[in-house]
């Protein structure tokens, strides 16, 4: 029929890992199901910000960030379902997908975004990783140059990575002149 | 591989080319990509590679409880043994990853990550020293 698509094998990533489930995109909005019961994802339509699309290793990965800041990324989607899904955004949603690119060249210099809650370290225009700043349980600066986020320590459910993220630290070299004065930044 | 020019510095090191080249994922935690020299690490859901050259040390630590601790350190300007660096002149104004830390439930693979790290970037830093004194 033709309102609205429907996946099986979507994995929401983010902290803790990901769980895979089963996904429904329809003139309503988003509707993400974990298999086997308990979460449930439901975006209405209005709520939805922005759409982005990127390449990942063997399949493509869909970004929806919605109005209170948060952003989910879903994984599993085929590149004809990219075309049908961008082609069904733009005419039900009224959203125009923004295409996103993933830097795996292994570096560890580039700069920082930050958009909404995201904070995205890119290598050469290209995002290498983003984390979310509702996990970060605490930001210090240390020195001139180093700043240093702590991420909340999830002991509880879903938690299904083996190695979790605690901590991580950006050093920005005197030369940096990006966050002079910002105050979105430590 | 032995086609890489000798002049370039060790900045110009790439992981990956290609997108599809990461190996296939699979659980969520620390992996070693020996062929790609590539370290991989679970951030928000996802794997993201660095090649082994940018870490400077990896030490691993054990609590009370037997939980583990993994911190790797990377290069950046102004530490010791890196001033000469082309990266930091070349790259000025970027910002550098310095460091991420990791709990990890298993200790035998957090040893082994460590170790096996170790002994990668040995591998690759000794060739690409090698290589930087037979430029000059």
């Amino acid at each position: 029929m033709a309102d609205g698509h429907q996946f099986n094998n979507i994995t929401l990533g983010g902290r803790g890992g990901t769980n895979t489930g089963q996904m429904k995109i329809y003139s309503e909005g988003i509707l993400w199901r974990r298999q086997g019961g308990g979460k449930l994802i439901e975006v209405d339509k209005s709520d939805i910000m922005g759409v982005t699309w990127m390449k990942v290793p063997r399949t493509n990965q869909l970004g929806v960030q919605i109005k209170d800041g948060l952003f989910y990324k879903f994984t599993g989607f085929r590149d004809q379902d990219v075309a049908s899904l961008t082609t069904f955004f733009q005419n039900t949603f009224g959203i125009i997908v923004e295409e996103k690119q993933l830097s795996v060249t292994g570096r560890n210099w580039g700069e920082v975004d930050l958009n909404g809650n995201m904070l995205a370290f890119m290598v050469g225009s290209k995002q290498a990783f983003e984390v979310s700043l509702a996990d970060v349980a605490q930001t210090q600066l240390q020195g001139k140059n180093d700043v240093i986020l702590e991420f909340h320590v999830d002991d509880t459910t879903g938690a299904n990575e083996k190695d979790s993220l605690m901590e991580m630290s950006f050093h920005i070299p005197n030369s940096n002149t990006q966050f002079i004065g910002d105050e979105n930044h430590p | 591989g032995d086609n890489r020019s000798s002049s370039r510095s060790s900045a110009d090191l790439v992981a990956y080319k290609n997108i599809n080249d990461l190996p296939p994922p699979r659980e969520m935690m620390i992996q070693i990509d020996q062929k790609n020299e590539a370290v991989l690490l679970p951030i928000n859901g996802s794997m993201v590679p660095f090649h082994v050259a940018f870490i400077r040390t990896v030490t691993s630590q054990q609590d009370t409880n037997r939980t583990c601790y993994i911190r790797i350190i990377f290069n950046v300007p102004g530490t010791p043994f890196s001033s000469h660096d082309p990266n930091s002149v070349k790259f000025q104004g970027s910002i550098y990853l310095k460091e991420a830390s990791f709990r990890s439930k298993d200790p035998r693979h957090s040893s082994e990550v460590v170790q096996s790290i170790k002994a990668l970037r040995r591998q690759v830093v000794a060739r690409e020293s090698e290589r930087a004194e037979r430029a000059t």
